[in-house]
């Protein structure tokens, strides 16, 4: 309890020091936040989304505009089924070894140099990728590859392969090593033990991980289409810059549509990955 | 090969092994041999040494020190394998069947020792031996569960499909930790019937960690007293009188404490 | 049972044809005809590579970058210290817990979790881009457009411990004559503290990650200096720059592991 006391203290601490920062060293911004006229650009700001002033009808209102922005809501649908695809392709071949129990022969067999050199390996690949965000990866990757969906799905994928491959290793080390050692006395080999213990232990959270990663995902794959260039994000961006606001409505009101259904439809398939209900 | 009558009728032989763990003396120096045809109950308060022993004899743990004989090979110099799997093979009292899979996998999981890696794999996806396992499963009266996943099993239902496994694994020696622990008079009768029956026939047998004497007397050949790790006695079943089973489990107060908060 | 069970089996294998299309919908969507790295994109990735030996460690930079690093970490924490700050109270609110009245504490809870999982639906960078287009640029609407998502986040799982708690002792105070808020006060909140100390600093993490992206707006920090290299094409700087915010990252998480552990025992 006393560490944990502790770092509530250093906490606070570094929360004052933070916002004296904020609040002195930058343009912290408290004295705009109260004026009158910043209210009235952000009631500009909101009347101007909802269309009310416009000379012409709002682009919400329109069902060709829904038809054209609904295309690039299925892009960016797209983008995350193939970032969650690529995340799992990843992740599948490489989790075991990053658990500490397989490689350093806890549930059975010896352990190897090799296996020791994987396990650093995969960590330190677990690390990088998960410590860096999508947006600055995304950042890097349009330097190699054409903007479209393709880089923003790479650089979704790139950092959610440190963050679900992590965690399945983290599942494996926290495995029941009884029915793999019971397969041992069966005679079973090392690899044999993964294939039919430890793999099938691990895949339904390794799964319900992925479904949870594909609810944040789908959230920032329009902060990632802001500079890959894709889907939804490079229409809002656009939209902003030319103060075309009734359609930045439209977009949002799409980005909903899209963050709704994911969040259903990723509880309905957990749910079946558990086998309950 | 060449073996002389009294080494193919010795099945299992063990000379001085023992095993501590830290400090904790699990098993002192024993000496034992089991014959082909043989059952053999072990007795004793839990803590006793029993399941040190089964898993000393099924090659899960490495004896400290002395030698295990099985069929007149050297277990301990055994690799995992087709071989060992063949000698021995050992129910765990938690079955340890791995839940997410369907039952016939952890069925067939009892070929894996015959298996190439390839084929292993493959038959997650074909089943290989297909057969074998509907047998098996028939033989336990559960040939209807086949599909279904193992963990949705009721204990008693887990119970036999570890012994299906057991069953497509072949082993000569049957080895169970506590096998009727958690079933009540009739179908712990049941059970050791089929285990009595699995380690039927000729070079086989059974050893299995009991603690009722009327099952003893009933289904065993043989009884095998532990206390703290020392071999108590070693007698036929037929000798198990209450009176000596009374002594066995007789604690002194301190002891008794000690036992009290762990069952 | 065993029919059922069966056409779960096939239902599910039906779903992973069906998972497989989507994917397969999912690639028909990229532009495979035109090229898929950009001309010089190889070399370029390489020339990425390379400059990861050594990167750009002249002291005058590695200064710049430990400032930038503290920059982030200070907006991390103040974001985090506003989400706690908003999300304490509706997760009070969300939990069910605070008024005698079943009906009006559970309409009450009812409407919070929907603003909460509105909150939660749009990601902070969103949040801030509208922020900054409504009240200006200014580091406390960035602060606040970081707060709002994980405000969500706190407030949903701050709710959710405050109703996992042991029933028993929040029975022995009830039976006290204690008021709901009271039992939440001196039951609830004491017994679900650990819980919640160790998630808000899990998040923390989290946060110094939405820190840094801040700089797409234009708030001064590691994503901004990337975004600078980036541009420069001084990839040597970029790298020192990720490594700095990877060992922050590092760094935190070892520190909230710590804490969550020393919780447990």
């Amino acid at each position: 309890m006393t560490f944990a006391r502790a770092s509530l203290y250093g906490f606070v601490v570094l929360a004052l020091v933070s916002w004296g920062y904020i609040l002195a060293a930058t343009d912290g911004g408290a004295a705009d936040l109260v004026s009158p006229k910043t209210w009235s650009n952000a009631g500009n700001f909101s009347r101007q989304l909802i269309g009310v002033d416009s000379p012409t009808r709002p682009a919400y209102l329109e069902v060709d505009r829904w038809l054209v922005t609904g295309r690039l809501a299925l892009d960016t649908l797209a983008m995350s089924v193939l970032a969650i695809v690529l995340t799992g392709v990843a992740v599948l071949p490489t989790f075991l070894s990053g658990a500490r129990n397989v490689s350093n022969g806890d549930l059975g067999g010896a352990p190897s140099r090799l296996g020791t050199l994987f396990y650093h390996g995969v960590r330190l690949a677990f690390t990088l990728t998960r410590a860096v965000p999508e947006l600055v990866w995304a950042m890097v990757i349009v330097f190699f590859l054409s903007p479209g969906i393709l880089p923003g799905a790479v650089a979704l994928a790139v950092h959610n392969y440190g963050v679900v491959g992590r965690l399945s290793a983290e599942v494996v080390e926290n495995l029941d090593p009884g029915p793999a050692k019971a397969l041992r006395s069966a005679g079973a080999s090392n690899l044999q033990m993964l294939i039919y213990s430890i793999f099938p232990q691990a895949l339904p959270h390794f799964l319900t991980y992925l479904l949870y990663r594909w609810e944040v995902i789908i959230r920032t794959t329009v902060v990632v289409g802001f500079v890959s260039a894709g889907g939804l994000g490079r229409e809002f961006r656009l939209s902003l810059s030319y103060f075309h606001y009734t359609d930045l409505a439209l977009l949002i009101m799409w980005y909903l549509i899209l963050v709704i259904a994911v969040d259903l439809l990723s509880a309905w398939l957990r749910r079946l990955v558990t086998g309950k209900g | 090969m060449s073996m002389n009558k009294s080494d193919s009728d010795h099945l299992l032989v063990a000379t001085g092994i023992s095993k501590s763990f830290g400090r904790v003396e699990a098993l002192a120096p024993l000496n034992m041999t089991i014959s082909q045809g043989e059952r053999v109950a072990l007795a004793g308060p839990s803590g006793s040494g029993k399941t040190t022993l089964l898993y000393l004899l099924a090659g899960i743990i490495q004896p400290d020190a002395g030698e295990l004989l099985l069929a007149g090979q050297n277990l301990a110099r055994q690799r995992p394998g087709k071989e060992k799997a063949g000698l021995v093979g050992l129910i765990h009292q938690q079955y340890d069947l791995v839940p997410h899979l369907p039952v016939l996998h952890n069925v067939l999981a009892g070929r894996l020792g015959q298996w190439s890696l390839f084929r292993s794999m493959i038959s997650l996806v074909w089943p290989q031996d297909r057969q074998v396992a509907e047998e098996a499963l028939a033989q336990m009266g559960i040939a209807d569960k086949i599909h279904e996943r193992t963990s949705h099993l009721s204990g008693g239902e887990q119970q036999r499909v570890a012994i299906a496994r057991l069953m497509v694994q072949g082993s000569r020696v049957i080895l169970a930790d506590e096998p009727v622990s958690s079933l009540d008079p009739v179908r712990a009768d049941d059970m050791l019937e089929i285990l009595t029956a699995l380690a039927g026939g000729s070079g086989r047998a059974l050893v299995a960690s009991i603690h009722s004497p009327r099952l003893m007397r009933k289904h065993f050949t043989r009884v095998i007293g532990l206390r703290e790790g020392h071999l108590e006695f070693d007698i036929p079943a037929a000798e198990v009188t209450d009176r000596v089973f009374e002594r066995l489990y007789d604690l002194d107060q301190s002891e008794a404490a000690v036992w009290g908060g762990g069952n | 049972m065993g029919g059922r069970e069966l056409k779960l089996l096939e239902s599910r294998r039906l779903l992973t044809l069906l998972l497989a299309g989507v994917f397969l919908w999912s690639l028909s969507t990229v532009d495979w005809r035109g090229p898929i790295i950009h001309t010089g994109g190889l070399a370029a990735f390489l020339d990425f590579l390379a400059s990861l030996f050594p990167p750009e460690l002249s002291p005058g930079f590695l200064g710049l970058a430990l400032s930038a690093s503290w920059q982030t970490l200070a907006y991390a924490v103040a974001g985090i210290t506003l989400a706690v700050l908003i999300g304490f109270p509706l997760g009070v609110i969300a939990s069910g817990s605070v008024s005698g009245s079943i009906r009006t504490g559970l309409g009450l809870a009812v409407a919070v979790r929907l603003i909460l999982a509105a909150m939660r639906s749009i990601h902070e960078l969103v949040w801030a881009v509208l922020f900054v287009a409504a009240f200006g640029l200014s580091s406390l609407t960035v602060i606040l457009a970081l707060a709002l998502p994980y405000s969500g986040i706190l407030g949903r799982i701050y709710g959710e411990l405050f109703n996992q708690v042991p029933e028993g002792p929040l029975r022995a105070l009830r039976a006290s004559g204690a008021s709901p808020f009271r039992v939440l006060l001196y039951g609830r909140l004491p017994m679900a503290l650990p819980d919640m100390l160790g998630y808000t600093f899990y998040r923390l993490e989290c946060a110094i990650r939405s820190a840094a992206i801040m700089s797409f707006v234009g708030i001064r920090g590691l994503g901004y200096e990337i975004q600078l290299s980036l541009h420069d094409l001084l990839f040597d700087q970029v790298w020192t720059l990720l490594l700095f915010m990877v060992g922050m990252v590092v760094l935190v998480d070892m520190w909230s592991s710590r804490v969550r552990r020393s919780l447990v025992s």
